[in-house]
């Protein structure tokens, strides 16, 4: 009954934009800033993870989620919209595990993904997703890495290395800088710290920051201890 | 309970309630096994498994399902047991009351025709048997002769019957009969190759028929009389 | 009689060395009726990948189809050529979406690992229980016939040509003792960098 009279609160202004999508793109731009850089061997993830109180227990709950053995995720924006995809996500994997008894290919997964967020900027009822996501996958035909970012609108583009959220301009001119296509994950890793760091207000620890890498072994969370490490490597 | 009797009417068990469904009996059970026959100029070679089964049970591993009737001819029967032994016992009365009447031995012809008889007598209640009769004829040619339950028979080269029948006969028809090979010569059929191929057969009926196997027994008839042999096949 | 045999078929798919071979017969019949002689039975659904399929004949050409659909998908979908095993579970899939309304096929499938050249050879029963073989899969009205065949004359690692000449006697003496099979035989020779199709003289009667 009440479907019948949700229309989309996605709709056109007369220049031809949709404001609804800008405003989410606004709260991506607004949130905690996120890095993906694809090396040669793999692909990292690094995220800010600044918490407001010391009071928090900050290693319970991650920005950075694995979806299978191949692909990982993180986001920049609004946390509780981010639960939702990643829900979406998971299942989307499970789905395809059990129709073809094989990994989803991230780019498959990306596309699946895109294709729920652009479901939100169209559909009577909803508002689209407040977030943008960085995909880290391990292509296992093709033996490659892959790096993708997907926006609100549904949008999605492959990458060699990016950043997302606040400062992300910084960020990309930094990468752009630092960007080589012959990079291995272990220098990825530290470059995407430093990405961070540009724009790091305060202290740096394993505390406040999370890191995701993906190789042929499949994608992992870092441990505190490693990214204690790596913060120990680059100081 | 009453089902046992199925023919009798108890008026009170057969009221409206249909509820009850009733198991009917029945006067056969299939036991299994395999039965093979091949004859070459001079000798025929009658071969069968040796279990007996019912269902997913196994009876017994070592029953030899081939007769010796004569010293030139091997009956082989597989089916309803039951049946198998009363139709041995009937056929060797009637091979003695012959022997008796006759002075001499039946031949193969012969009990191929009687046995042939034997079954259509029963033609309404028949014996659930596959027969299959190998030996020598009286030119001691090796023949064989193969028969549905209810007396159809015909004289043959080679013949597999039993619960593996179909699964046999297709490799016999090639590699005895040459189906479908093309430009090859054919050569009259050797007891070596013979006995190779109705080994090589059983083998592969035992690795897919439940109802065939733990061991082959092979009767071997030439003109000093009949060999057997045995041989292990696998026992799961 | 079952609906499984009102049409008749017979299908078989081996390996060997570096290759896989699937055969069919021809024929398409009503119960005891012959009607056609030249019926396809197995698909091709890649460069090295074949799917035979045996059962009632409506539903071969309906399952056939679908397949081909779903593997087009797939193929739009993913920009990447779909593997043996990935269309194995395709297949299961499909069938066990009709669970309690089958399909009337047992599929078999046979083809080479496009990345490792390895034989890949599989069936399944009409609602997609499937079961990958190291030495070959068998379908249709006369299996018995064809189990006994395969299992005598079946060796590991034939060439090329040692395949082709198993796999044509395997069909043709099984499917003589078949009364709603044969008519004519179709062989598929699949190896790395090239694949040969012959068509069998048989018995027509």
């Amino acid at each position: 009954m009440t479907e019948r009279y949700s229309f989309s609160l996605t709709t056109f202004s007369p220049s031809g934009k949709l404001v609804q999508i800008e405003y989410a793109l606004a709260a991506v731009a607004s949130g905690a800033p996120s890095v993906g850089i694809k090396a040669t061997n793999g692909v990292v993830l690094a995220t800010e993870k600044k918490h407001k109180s010391t009071l928090y227990d900050e290693h319970t709950v991650h920005k950075i989620e694995t979806i299978n053995k191949n692909i990982g995720m993180v986001y920049s924006g609004m946390g509780p919209d981010y639960r939702v995809l990643i829900k979406q996500a998971r299942k989307l994997a499970q789905q395809y595990d059990l129709q073809y008894s094989d990994n989803i290919p991230s780019g498959v997964l990306v596309q699946k993904v895109a294709a729920v967020m652009q479901e939100y900027t169209q559909s009577g009822g909803v508002r689209p997703f407040g977030v943008s996501l960085l995909v880290a996958g391990w292509d296992e035909d093709e033996e490659r890495p892959y790096l993708y970012q997907c926006d609100p609108s549904g949008a999605y583009f492959a990458w060699k290395a990016t950043a997302m959220g606040k400062n992300f301009v910084n960020g990309k001119t930094f990468l752009e800088k630092r960007y080589s296509d012959n990079i291995e994950l272990e220098d990825a890793v530290h470059t995407a710290i430093l990405t961070l760091k540009e724009s790091f207000e305060g202290q740096m620890t394993e505390d406040n920051i999370e890191v995701g890498i993906c190789n042929k072994d499949g994608f992992r969370r870092l441990t505190p201890p490693e990214v204690k490490d790596y913060l120990a490597a680059i100081a | 309970m009453e089902a046992a009797f199925g023919t009798r009417n108890f008026s009170n068990l057969n009221s409206s309630d249909s509820a009850i469904s009733h198991q009917r009996w029945s006067p056969y059970a299939f036991n299994g096994g395999t039965i093979l026959a091949v004859a070459g100029e001079d000798f025929a070679v009658i071969a069968a498994d040796t279990r007996l089964s019912e269902g997913f049970a196994i009876h017994t591993r070592d029953y030899p399902k081939t007769y010796q009737l004569t010293d030139k001819t091997v009956l082989a029967c597989a089916g309803f047991h039951g049946d198998v032994l009363t139709m041995t016992k009937v056929m060797d009365w009637r091979l003695k009351m012959y022997e008796h009447d006759h002075h001499k031995k039946m031949s193969s012809s012969a009990i191929a025709a009687m046995l042939s008889t034997m079954l259509y007598y029963k033609r309404f209640f028949p014996y659930y048997v596959y027969n299959i009769i190998g030996g020598l004829d009286e030119n001691g040619k090796g023949c064989v002769y193969s028969y549905d339950p209810v007396g159809s028979y015909e004289r043959e080269v080679f013949r597999a019957a039993g619960s593996a029948g179909a699964i046999l006969q297709p490799l016999l028809d090639n590699q005895i009969g040459f189906k479908n090979q093309t430009g090859v010569t054919h050569v009259p059929l050797s007891l070596n190759k013979a006995l190779e191929l109705v080994k090589d057969v059983f083998i592969s009926a035992a690795e897919r028929d439940i109802y065939t196997g733990d061991s082959l027994i092979i009767n071997v008839v030439t003109k000093d009389g009949v060999k057997v042999d045995r041989f292990p096949l696998r026992r799961d | 009689m079952s609906i499984m045999q009102y049409n008749g078929s017979a299908i078989i798919a081996m390996t060997g060395k570096d290759c896989v071979a699937i055969a069919s017969d021809k024929r398409f019949g009503i119960q005891l009726q012959t009607v056609a002689m030249d019926f396809q039975k197995i698909f091709e659904i890649g460069p090295h990948l074949f799917i035979g399929l045996s059962g009632l004949a409506t539903d071969v050409q309906t399952v056939a189809q679908r397949i081909q659909f779903r593997k087009n998908l797939y193929e739009l979908r993913e920009n990447r050529k779909v593997k043996p095993d990935t269309l194995m579970s395709m297949v299961s899939n499909l069938l066990y979406e009709r669970r309690f309304g089958p399909y009337f096929v047992e599929p078999v499938i046979a083809g080479l690992n496009e990345k490792t050249g390895k034989p890949f050879i599989a069936s399944a029963d009409l609602i997609g229980c499937s079961v990958i073989l190291e030495d070959f899969a068998v379908a249709g009205t006369c299996t018995e016939q064809m189990y006994g065949m395969c299992e005598s004359l079946w060796v590991p690692d034939m060439s090329p040509d040692a395949l082709f000449e198993c796999i044509s006697q395997a069909l043709m003496n099984a499917v003589d003792r078949d009364c709603v099979s044969g008519w004519g035989g179709v062989v598929h020779v699949i190896e790395k960098d090239k694949v040969t199709t012959r068509h069998l003289k048989a018995r027509m009667d």
